[in-house]
């Protein structure tokens, strides 16, 4: 049995207003585990409290009820924090600093020596691409540039646990890559991460399980393939040099009917109406150029369950 | 090690703060020009020299502690480069030692240049220096720990402008407490002659560590003096640090 990574029990917050007036909660009574080794996804749209759960683990922000635990180690406690390596949204460094000097100073935080910290260096300048900028300073370094120091900072400690909160916002497609390449070889190298992400597609190519939150509660959680149901949402039929009556009539069957780039698609909600369709269609000397079976995405889970959530809040 | 990297790194980035580097050059313009009001006091032209050149040390080092150290906390979290810091292993009263270190580093080698200044400027003017002198420096330092202090303690509470304009009408205020106990006659024996005793009390009487008018004017002051506010600055300090510390670890950042 694996050791439990992430703790939190009926986790509460409720911040104040400059006034001091209390604001709705963030969480409401969240509870979560999360095991060793495992890469956990977690999802919720803005504002569902992602963040102030991350930094409620990070020692950033207190709960005002609940635990919150890290290895067994309260969030309140030093020997948590030592575990853990953590990347904000948007990572801000020293802009004087160079990538050597923020990764020295990061290393001295964490108490290690002037060897082990020169050791990690020529490991991570080496993982994450950083030798060319080594001694440039982070002032005028780009988004880009900046996640991947910030990846070196969170793994400045060689940590048990990584804590990325939206590791993958406001990347272009080569800096989502190469999130999504580290995040598979930190699951390969048995490390366990937690992340929050927008990013669905890259989620469900990552995470061994996902927990969903809505409202500040944890509202699913579960590994994906038990999650989503990958029944057949629909079946699309593209289809070409179809006479305008056998649309008409295949119409009143479909679910939808709209024009696609390479001909007239028609969306069935089983496969026995697709299959039914596609007939009428040869035998009319029509052509069928596709028949794609559409499952549940970890979007349309998304959507689903945000909708379940909230109609049931 | 942690304090020292935070404090290192907090000389590192007030080093490079712009408002130092003006207050400083205005501190040593001061210095320099306090020649022109001696010229005015027939006779007195050093005791003037004198008195300019280390007040504009108090109250330029002050100034400097109040517009660095009202920033220094604020500015972590404003510009998010605490997220990084405090979710390391650390305590949070290391992180405000550290912050508080580096600032009164700085304020110690700024002190030591503006010293240094009006020691040769007074001696060139042909006045000369003595122990008291270098006590007098000493004490405007020390009176700098605790209105950086201050500061640190207001940095983690609310932001630099209205942090900085506590400070400096704590500042002004703590050098006039003697006003507290200097009651007009009818008020003697009342409850509010009571309340400003005890407000006397509680307040840091800032003005104890100025005894750069002694030194100008010739006056002897006993080490003991000396050393006695220094112990009554420490303490000061080090509860307004332990304040520093009570309110930003229950901060959510």
């Amino acid at each position: 049995m694996s050791e439990i990574a992430i703790e939190t029990k009926s986790l509460c917050k409720r911040y104040r207003s400059h006034l001091g007036m209390g604001l709705p909660p963030t969480l409401d009574g969240l509870s979560l585990r999360v095991h060793e080794h495992e890469v956990f996804g977690f999802l919720g749209k803005n504002g569902a409290g992602k963040t102030t759960t991350i930094k409620i683990l990070c020692g950033l922000v207190w709960q005002n009820q609940g635990e919150a635990s890290i290895f067994g180690y309260s969030n309140r406690d030093k020997r948590a924090r030592s575990l853990v390596g953590y990347l904000p949204e948007n990572p801000y460094f020293y802009e004087y600093l160079t990538p050597r000097e923020t990764l020295d100073f990061y290393g001295k935080l964490n108490g290690d020596t002037v060897a082990a910290r020169n050791k990690r260096w020529d490991y991570l300048s080496e993982l994450l691409d950083l030798s060319d900028i080594a001694n440039q300073r982070v002032r005028g370094f780009s988004k880009g540039m900046r996640q991947r120091l910030g990846f070196a900072v969170a793994m400045a400690g060689d940590p048990r646990l990584l804590i990325l909160d939206e590791p993958m916002s406001g990347l272009d497609p080569m800096g989502r890559h190469m999130v999504r390449d580290l995040m598979l070889r930190l699951r390969e190298e048995k490390k366990t991460v937690f992340f929050s992400s927008h990013i669905l597609g890259d989620v469900e190519q990552v995470c061994d399980r996902v927990g969903m939150l809505v409202n500040g509660k944890l509202h699913r959680e579960g590994a994906l393939q038990d999650l989503l149901t990958r029944e057949t949402l629909r079946v699309d039929v593209v289809t070409r040099d179809v006479p305008e009556d056998t649309i008409a009539e295949l119409s009143t069957s479909a679910q939808r009917v709209y024009d696609a780039d390479e001909g007239v698609c028609l969306s069935f909600s089983s496969h026995d109406d697709a299959d039914a369709a596609a007939r009428k269609i040869y035998a009319g000397s029509g052509r069928v150029v596709s028949l794609t079976p559409i499952a549940e995405t970890l979007e349309d889970y998304f959507v689903r369950q945000q909708e379940d959530g909230e109609g049931a809040s | 090690m942690r304090i020292r990297a935070i404090a290192a790194n907090t000389y590192r980035e007030a080093i490079r703060d712009k408002v130092l580097y003006l207050l400083l050059i205005f501190g040593i313009i001061s210095i320099v020009s306090s020649r022109i009001l001696g010229y005015m006091s027939i006779g007195d032209e050093l005791k003037i020299i004198a008195d300019i050149s280390l007040a504009s040390i108090s109250i330029f080092g002050a100034l400097i502690a109040v517009f660095v150290g009202t920033n220094l906390v604020y500015k972590e979290i404003d510009k998010r480069t605490i997220y990084t810091i405090i979710s390391r292993p650390i305590d949070r009263y290391e992180f405000i030692l550290g912050k508080y270190l580096g600032l009164i580093t700085l304020l110690a080698v700024t002190t030591l240049v503006m010293g240094i200044i009006s020691a040769l400027y007074i001696v060139m003017m042909g006045g000369s220096l003595g122990v008291i002198y270098f006590e007098a420096v000493l004490l405007i330092y020390w009176k700098l720990l605790l209105v950086t202090a201050f500061s640190v303690l207001l940095s983690s509470l609310t932001s630099p402008v209205l942090g900085a304009i506590i400070v400096l009408s704590a500042y002004v205020f703590g050098h006039g407490t003697g006003i507290l106990i200097d009651i007009p006659v009818d008020m003697q024996g009342t409850y509010m002659e009571s309340l400003l005793a005890a407000i006397y009390f509680v307040l840091p009487n800032l003005s104890n560590f100025d005894i750069w008018k002694e030194y100008a004017n010739g006056i002897e002051i006993s080490h003991t003096y000396v050393v006695w506010n220094m112990v009554y600055g420490a303490l000061y300090t080090a509860l307004l640090l332990y304040l520093a510390t009570l309110v930003f670890e229950n901060k959510d950042v």
